[in-house]
């Protein structure tokens, strides 16, 4: 008997394999059950139209973004400019956009805790408050002028994201029928600030530039003579018109692809792509949970692709807030805080449901070339883009035109920062097919830089 | 009565239309006294399960020629030179297992050889295979000789005593009072959750369920049976099962409180029945038979559902004969120690259940197959102790079972879905993502009874019970459920210890293991730590013939309870024996 009581162990193996597996699935359930309960199927936070029934957004003011009427319909703010120029912040009542509030934050939006669920007895839905200002995102899509693109400015310091503007847009109290095919509706559901890739241009020329000035001791005592071409690798590297003879700084202000093509081969590709991964640019980050979309740079072709892959066109494609934290880091000393989306979250009754505090990133770039490259790129301004375009602004900048297809006008790109202590943002500018990098992105920025300047957050 | 019960609900559900506030707040509260309420029914059973010693029971003496005597504390004991014997003789000329000493029914000792090398002989005279041995008489074991000494009436009594205080269990009065309160507010929030579709069903079979609460605790009481732990854990079960039921289809509340009330009687039945050791060894046989029947029936006449063709049809009732097979296998499967030792025996049980199994792949019902393999694996190891022969049979199935995910494309896919069920949420991974969902919406309390969504879906009630728990009743329930059939399992195994018979204790670790394994696939496929294989919860899923089932392996955990006086499944001296007015 003694023997076979003792076999009886094998029973409490079991249990305790039920016991353990039941402790796995609590360990889940406190991790992920937020992520379980944000499903569109879920009834008791979204309707049989999938729209999330509980919860209002509002902006870093406090404007009401969108919230439930009385009857339990979701409704957004009273203008369509604004509603339009917030639509992939906020989200779409389809839940088409990802990365949209209503989306993204539901389970915040929802007042979903681990006590209580999804019931609560203290009002449905929280109050979940954006970094952003729904002001500076109207000025920023009305500068955008219906072209496609996006506009990120963001607080350095804080992390705060200012403004995220995506186009083309609609309208979310009035969907239109969206035809996958048209053109026009390209990407329209994907926030081209976070989940979106493009090609650089010249604006990657910083990253060469950072590579350049650590591993060539010499860079700043060398001339080039630009005669608007030069043959690397067998093949020609063009420049615009011919940019004469110049220095390195005269070159970044120039934006001379012979330069900067020259300097890259110089460096290889293993170094090239070290700068890159180091600036960030390969790296999917998350802003508030969401994961932004991760860049793609290839160094391992010949001389003549690694010329053009420095000089930012080709293949290669980078997501625009990873740029737009970089340039954050060069002003921040190497390092930024990471861009974030939620202000706050509060119950109906104003009692805090959440903390959000500012991260730092990794280091990007030394401390002292950062300090080089801005003041090179405040030299941009002066020399090529025009101080007076940014009135009463410390700015450094760097424009950008990337060619996207031969018979396509480029993409213009304009990203920078401001320097002064009470006005710590990155940006960037993206207009798709918008030609000129300076002229045409350089011009949204000014506006937008104007704007929240101005106001002052 | 029924009428009356009409009146007051149409009253509560008028009242409750009016204050619609009332009806809010009443779920609100109610859904964190839930978990209290169920905590302190388990804790009540558990401490009570727990301060509680199993004491050994004395039955006779092995007397020395030193004049020491050596404790016979089972019906069924082995002697020999081993330190894992119940009698240990540690002479060298006694084998390391030599004999087996077995008391039969009416009090009556027979010893076998197990083939000992120095023999048995009893009052000098050589055993050639078991003999008859009576109290007085001289048993040698190689050589050694031992004199069978009977307990003596006052040492009886004195036993007696002492066990019935070491082994005394808690009052259940207060945990029965705290089930009948969380049966009654269960009853309201489901009446409050259905609103105007509420009907007087529900508080009907609820009222039913708690009157046979009280009336088994009474009538048992009466008889002098004062361990009711086992029971109050499934009558909480019960509950929980009738609340998911009147959650998902209330007009079957009433089959399910019958499907009780059935389980109920079939655990009294089968517990008395246990108590005879020479009747229950008669039906193993019969058992066996009436498993494969049972099987084999299904097979012939079954009708397919969800898959499987597990179901027979007889009128209006529906019947899944596999779950009762579950009692007659493990009845079939359990053996006393004299049996042991027949390899035979085992042969035979190996062919049960390569039978079994069989039928239950012919059914398609692998979830089913699933848990009789892993009964099987836990009787085989129990009466051979041997990890060769069970590793050889489990490599054998692993090889079966690889060949039947490629020839069952609907096994497979379920494997194939396991761990990337958020891949495909409204395609191969429905069931375990919707559960997960609605899992994660209750929260630790839940969103109160009849209130989920889940209940909505196909087998929400059975196969995704436990995500219903979980929405319904909060993940604090779902954990006390879990640890109620984990309750069970260390109590059968702490019983074990002062088992009788290997009869006992084989048949509850198999009936244990059974419900543990089986509430390990359904709660862990559900959600996806395991695949889905669509088995029941033991106790709480919707469904007659589990319910049966459930109640049935109850009896033979119930069976190894031998505190004194806590289980009718074994005899209680008669008065007169009390009163020492016997021999």
């Amino acid at each position: 008997m003694r023997k076979i009581e003792k076999r009886g162990v094998f029973c409490l193996i079991l249990a305790a394999l039920l016991g353990l597996g039941l402790a796995v699935f609590c360990f889940q359930f406190v991790l992920d059950g937020g992520d379980w309960a944000s499903y569109p199927y879920n009834r008791h936070l979204y309707s049989n139209s999938g729209q999330l029934k509980g919860g209002t957004i509002l902006d870093r003011d406090g404007d009401v973004l969108s919230s439930l009427d009385e009857n339990g319909n979701r409704t957004y703010y009273p203008d369509a400019d604004i509603r339009r120029a917030t639509l992939h912040a906020v989200g779409d009542p389809a839940g088409n956009i990802g990365a949209g509030a209503l989306t993204a934050f539901a389970e915040k939006l929802s007042g979903y805790n681990l006590l209580t669920g999804v019931y609560s007895p203290l009002g449905t839905g929280n109050n979940l408050y954006l970094t952003i200002d729904a002001y500076l995102n109207n000025v920023a899509y009305q500068a955008l002028g219906g072209m496609s693109g996006t506009v990120g400015v963001y607080n350095y310091k804080t992390g705060e994201i200012l403004c995220m503007v995506s186009a083309p847009t609609f309208d979310p109290a009035d969907p239109p029928n969206i035809d996958p095919d048209d053109p026009a509706w390209d990407g329209v559901y994907v926030n081209r600030l976070l989940s979106a890739n493009s090609i650089p241009g010249s604006i990657f020329k910083v990253v060469t530039l950072n590579a350049a000035i650590e591993n060539l001791p010499d860079l700043f005592s060398r001339t080039w003579t630009c005669t608007g071409s030069v043959e690397i690798g067998g093949d020609v590297v063009t420049c615009p018109y011919a940019h004469g003879e110049q220095d390195i700084e005269d070159a970044l202000a120039n934006s001379c692809n012979g330069v900067f093509g020259q300097l890259a081969v110089e460096l290889g590709g293993d170094t090239m792509q070290k700068y890159t991964d180091a600036a960030g640019l390969t790296e999917s980050i998350k802003v508030d949970g969401i994961n932004t979309s991760q860049g793609h740079f290839n160094f391992d072709g010949n001389d003549n692709q690694l010329a053009w892959a420095g000089v930012g066109q080709g293949e290669d494609t980078m997501c625009p807030i990873n740029m737009m934290l970089y340039m954050g880091a060069i002003a921040n000393g190497g390092k930024a805080a990471m861009p974030r989306l939620i202000e706050k979250t509060t119950t109906d009754y104003g009692l805090p449901t959440g903390l959000y505090f500012a991260h730092k990133s990794s280091k990007l770039i030394e401390e002292d070339t950062a300090d080089t490259i801005s003041d090179m790129m405040h030299n941009n301004v002066i020399e090529t883009y025009g101080q007076d375009r940014f009135p009463g602004m410390d700015i450094c900048a760097k424009s950008g035109t990337a060619e996207v297809g031969a018979d396509q006008t480029p993409n213009a790109w304009f990203t920078g920062f401001l320097r002064d202590e009470a006005t710590p943002y990155a940006f960037i500018v993206l207009v798709e097919n918008g030609g000129g990098g300076s002229s045409v992105a350089g011009t949204v920025a000014s506006k937008v830089l104007t704007a929240a300047v101005e106001k002052g957050y | 009565m029924n009428d009356a019960l009409q009146r007051l609900l149409d009253t509560l559900t008028a009242f409750l239309a009016e204050n619609p506030l009332v009806g809010a707040w009443y779920t609100t509260v109610v859904r964190f006294v839930f978990p209290i309420l169920a905590l302190m029914i388990l804790v009540g059973a558990i401490r009570s399960l727990w301060k509680v010693k199993h004491p050994d029971e004395v039955w006779g003496y092995l007397g020395m020629a030193n004049g020491v005597r050596l404790p016979i504390t089972h019906w069924e004991n082995i002697i020999g030179r081993a330190p894992s014997c119940d009698v240990q003789l540690e002479y060298p000329s006694v084998s390391r297992q030599h004999a087996a000493l077995i008391r039969e029914d009416d009090g009556s000792w027979t010893v076998y050889d197990l083939g000992s090398k120095g023999g048995v002989t009893v009052n000098d005279l050589p055993v050639d295979e078991y003999a008859v041995v009576e109290d007085g008489d001289t048993i040698a074991f190689g050589g050694i000789p031992t004199m069978l000494v009977p307990i003596s009436v006052e040492e009886k009594r004195e036993q007696m005593v002492e066990r019935r205080i070491e082994g005394r269990p808690a009052g259940m009065w207060g945990s029965l009072v705290l089930l009948t309160l969380f049966q009654v507010l269960t009853a309201l929030q489901l009446i409050v959750a259905a609103g105007d579709e509420a009907t007087v069903t529900i508080p009907l079979t609820f009222l039913v369920l708690t009157l046979v609460c009280w009336g088994y605790f009474i009538i048992l009481r009466s008889f002098r049976r004062i361990g009711f732990e086992m029971e109050t854990i499934a009558f909480f079960l019960c509950t929980l099962s009738l609340a998911v039921t009147g959650s998902t289809v209330p007009d079957e509340m009433p089959k399910q409180l019958v499907a009780i009330l059935m389980g109920l009687a079939i655990f009294l039945i089968l517990g008395f029945f246990l108590r005879d050791l020479t009747r229950a060894q008669k039906v193993r046989v019969f058992m066996g038979a009436a498993a494969v029947c049972l099987l084999v029936i299904t097979l012939l006449i079954g009708s397919s559902q969800g898959g499987a063709k597990a179901w027979i049809r007889l009128g209006g009732m529906s019947l899944q004969p596999s779950e009762l097979a579950k009692i007659c296998y493990i009845f079939a499967g359990a053996a006393t120690l004299d049996r042991l030792f027949n390899k035979r025996n085992l042969w035979m049980f190996i062919g049960l259940t390569g039978i079994c199994g069989a039928c239950l792949a012919l059914q398609n019902d692998f979830g089913t197959a699933l848990v009789f393999f892993v009964t099987f694996l836990v009787i085989a190891f129990l009466r051979s102790g041997d990890f060769a022969t069970i590793g050889l049979i489990c490599g054998g199935c692993f090889a079966g079972g690889m060949l039947l995910l490629t020839i069952k494309p609907h096994v497979a896919a379920r494997f194939s879905s396991w761990g990337h069920i958020w891949e495909d949420v409204y395609g191969a991974g429905f069931q375990q993502t919707h559960t997960l969902t609605a899992a994660a919406s209750g929260g630790m309390i839940g969103v109160g009874a009849g209130k989920g969504w889940l209940s909505g879906l196909a087998a929400a009630d059975t196969d995704i019970v436990f995500g219903m728990l979980c929405e319904e009743w909060g993940l604090l329930i779902a954990i006390l459920t879990i640890l109620c059939i984990i309750t069970l399992a260390v109590f059968a195994v702490r019983a074990c210890r002062a088992g009788r018979s290997s009869f006992y204790t084989i048949a509850a670790c198999a009936a244990t293991s059974l419900l543990v394994f089986q509430t390990c696939l359904n709660v862990f496929g559900a959600v996806d730590i395991l695949p889905f294989t669509g088995v029941t919860l033991p106790f709480v899923s919707n469904g007659g013939s589990s319910m049966l089932s459930a109640w049935g392996m109850l009896a033979f955990l119930k069976a190894t309870d031998t505190r004194q006086n806590a289980s009718f499944a074994v005899k209680l001296p008669s008065r007169r024996e009390l009163r020492g007015e016997v021999d």
